[in-house]
């Protein structure tokens, strides 16, 4: 029963830094399929079923500012410990419609909008 | 008539036989009594004619048995006092409140003591479904009341039913006083189920996660062993201890004669270990010369003076707190409290002080998991390490809960809480002119502190209205009903996304009461049905469990014995519909292996049918709420739910809830 302590996003940072350099255009990608293996991929099981994230087991993917090399590097390469996902089991234009349903999703509220969030911890 | 008399002598002998049958059938059970009695109006509707004088029939088993039966007038049916009247009053001399029990008929004798010769009260008798709620219970209760309960375990299987239980509670270093049993002398157990219930060694089967353990064979070893077994138990670190009550000794008469010979010892807790003041003067040498020293705490504090000693050593230091919740150790909220900086913080480390800690090789250390397994220190190589610790003063073989070995420069043994007002004074007495630089060191940690919240707030918007429902909406609901209450949560936050930590002021000890220890899954609502128990006790408290719904399957009878008994609490069932870690595990392999993870969720899903949680629990006789999947009906469920607990119910909420929080 151990925990995932997966820190992704430090990893992703760095893949995005080094790839800002040589960023070249996110593929065309279909959302709905994206959506589809969002779900039967097992995205959602440590990043959230809406992309949102979660603090122990996966950063926040939806309108991820990743480019998408960089998010590519990351399922083929990870960073930490987060299980590798090769071509043969997501194949390069999976990844970019599962790219294209993460950028398609609703941005979050601010946080300042949200005064029960805000006021949590606070009488 | 010499001939009548000849034939009456004759039947006199088959009335004789009969006579003892009958006398000796009184102790048989019905089903056995009803068989002697028919056999014998078998044998009298087929009794040859008088004047024939057949040969005498052989005398059935059931008369050669009764035959050899000991006459009923010599017989001794009832007794005023016996040998477990004697062990109630030995556990009332320790003044423990509660004894939880799920029924088993090896302490039978012992039962009927404790609920009539004791009157039902310290201990009150607490009848649980299953031995691990049981001892789960004691484990909860112990960590909020600060002293230990009883359980009492069927012989052979109800302690194999518990092992779990109290393996959680030996790895979490928490005391309970546990009773099993066995039904005695071999010539004195009845065949069947007393053999199977009986054995030779029943500690066994625990022993390499308790802390003692005693069969006594008198009743004046049973109240030694068990005083002693209670002070050991208390003694830091602390631990479950397990006593056996024999069957016979349980239910054997107690004479007055006899009862005049025993003595009951006086309970005498020994003083807690404390560090040498040579190694503390060492110690504080090395925290105030560091310029970058940060204080690692685990299993440490067991009462709020604890917390508030802490705070001193901290505040003196101005010494970042790197809180690793196995206990509340420190306040949530405190500008010191830097979890949210705790990887960075180890790295820039010149010198760390580890509290009480349950890994202190996984504190300095990362191992990743793959394929090839390496593992890297996290700390600097030049970082100087001061463990302040009872580790190494309870550890056996078998089990690996002891973790991989690492040395630290200055190891102290001795129990952390008693040690820290000396190396608070050993501090400040060497403290000299390095105020100045403490406060710059501080005001960098208020600042840093001032940035988590606005990083938690920004990550808590994050799915927001995501049905199902995100870990920080739930919390925020259930705060913004809460927030005036004296709450106190009852359930680690491995899984809940770390929300009361991040955001909700946990300043009392009693508000949060750390994890599982062993990490047996099922802890979660049977400590908090213990817990609760505590919390009612002191009365005025809100208690609250955020339980997994895998966790919750381990035991949801904890919803009766918690109506049954009028122990309220809200329960919030974190409702993933899997044993979501597992999942995690299984996508881990399956990736690894090339296979894809369409598959993962076979053995680790818990849909199709979906449970009802809510209705499972009204079914216990609790108050059950939900399934709860719009966020926008969160609020509401949850003022119902605390509302009914103010009234005094156990309620659940049924919460459907993100994968993680």
């Amino acid at each position: 029963m151990k925990i995932f302590a997966i820190t992704l996003l430090a990893g992703l940072s760095l893949c995005a830094n080094s790839a800002l350099a040589q960023q070249a255009a996110a593929p065309a990608g279909d959302i709905e399929n994206g959506k589809k293996h969002y779900t039967t991929d097992g995205c959602y099981q440590c990043h959230g079923t809406l992309g949102n994230g979660a603090a122990l087991t996966g950063p926040k993917l939806a309108n991820t500012e990743l480019p998408f090399d960089a998010f590519l590097m990351q399922l083929r390469h990870p960073a930490n410990d987060m299980p590798p996902y090769e071509a043969k089991i997501i194949s390069d234009k999976t990844v970019a419609d599962i790219y294209a349903y993460m950028k398609s999703l609703p941005k979050s509220p601010d946080a300042k909008s949200l005064p029960l969030l805000t006021g949590m911890g606070v009488k | 008539m010499g001939k009548k008399t000849s034939d009456q002598a004759g039947l006199d002998r088959r009335g004789f036989l009969t006579g003892v049958a009958v006398a000796g059938g009184a102790g048989l059970s019905g089903p056995a009594q009803a068989q002697s009695n028919q056999t014998r109006m078998a044998q009298a509707q087929t009794a040859p004619a008088p004047a024939a004088r057949p040969k005498a029939p052989l005398p059935t088993a059931a008369q050669t048995a009764a035959e050899n039966e000991t006459p009923a007038h010599v017989e001794a049916l009832t007794t005023e006092k016996t040998g477990s009247d004697f062990m109630v009053d030995v556990c009332k001399t320790l003044n423990i409140d509660f004894l939880a029990s799920c029924p088993g008929s090896t302490f039978r004798a012992l039962q009927e003591s404790f609920i009539n010769y004791g009157q039902n009260k310290k201990p009150e008798w607490l009848t649980c479904l299953h031995e691990e709620v049981s001892v789960g219970m004691a484990h909860g209760y112990a960590k909020v009341a600060g002293k230990p309960m009883a359980a009492m375990l069927h012989g052979t299987v109800g302690t194999q039913h518990a092992a779990m239980g109290i393996y959680n509670a030996y790895c979490d270093r928490v005391p309970m006083i546990l009773f099993t049993a066995s039904a005695g002398p071999v010539e004195d157990r009845r065949p069947g189920v007393e053999w199977m219930h009986s054995v030779q060694d029943g500690a066994a089967t625990v022993r390499d996660f308790i802390k003692w353990d005693d069969y006594p064979w008198s009743l004046q070893s049973f109240a030694e062993s068990t005083v002693r077994g209670y002070a050991l138990a208390c003694a830091e670190p602390p631990g479950p201890i397990l006593i056996t009550a024999d069957g016979k000794l349980q239910e054997s008469e107690l004479s007055k004669q006899e009862e005049a010979k025993l003595r009951i010892p006086k309970l005498t807790r020994g003083t807690q270990t404390v560090g040498d003041p040579a190694a503390l003067k060492e110690a504080a040498k090395m925290l105030v010369a560091a310029e970058n020293p940060v204080i690692l705490v685990d299993r440490y504090a067991r009462s709020q003076q604890g917390v508030d000693d802490l705070v001193r050593l901290a505040e003196l230091l101005q010494a970042p707190v790197v809180d690793k919740q196995s206990r509340m150790n420190f306040p949530s909220q405190h500008y010191l409290y830097q979890n949210a900086r705790g990887g960075v913080l180890v790295a820039q480390a010149d010198c760390i002080l580890s509290l009480e800690p349950v890994d202190l090789f996984g504190q300095l250390n990362r191992v990743r998991d793959q394929i090839e397994r390496t593992w890297r220190s996290t700390s600097k190589p030049t970082a100087k390490v001061i463990s302040l610790s009872t580790h190494d003063l309870l550890m056996k073989a078998n089990y690996q809960d002891f973790q991989r070995y690492s040395a630290a420069d200055l190891a102290i043994t001795a129990d952390a809480q008693a040690t820290m007002p000396y190396l608070i004074e050993a501090v400040e007495r060497e403290i000299g002119d390095r105020k100045s630089a403490f406060a710059a060191r501080g005001q960098k940690m208020r600042d840093a502190q001032k940035a988590f919240a606005a990083r938690a707030h920004a990550d808590g918007a994050l799915g927001w209205d995501s049905s199902p429902i995100s870990g920080a909406r739930m919390f925020a609901e259930l705060w913004n009903q809460v927030k005036n209450e004296d709450w106190a949560f009852m359930s680690p936050n491995n899984y809940s996304g770390n929300w009361q930590h991040r955001l909700w002021p946990i300043e009392k000890h009693y508000q949060f009461i750390g994890n599982s220890g062993g990490s047996g899954v099922g802890y979660e609502p049977v400590a908090a049905l213990g817990a609760a128990l505590a919390h009612r006790e002191v009365g005025g408290r809100l208690p609250i469990a955020i339980v997994g719904d895998g966790n919750f399957n381990m035991a949801p009878s904890v919803m009766w014995t918690a109506a049954h008994h009028k122990i309220p609490f809200l329960m919030i069932i974190q409702n993933n519909r899997a044993y979501h870690q597992e999942v995690m595990h299984i996508q881990r392999m399956a990736n690894r292996h090339n296979r894809g993870i369409e598959s993962g969720v076979i053995g680790t899903e818990i849909t199709n049918p979906n449970i009802d949680y809510a209705g499972l629990a009204r079914s216990y006789g609790a108050v059950g709420i939900g399934p709860i999947s719009d966020p926008k009906e969160l609020g509401e469920a949850i003022k119902k739910g605390v509302a009914a607990v103010k009234a005094g119910e156990p309620v659940l909420i049924d919460v459907i809830m993100q994968p993680r929080g």
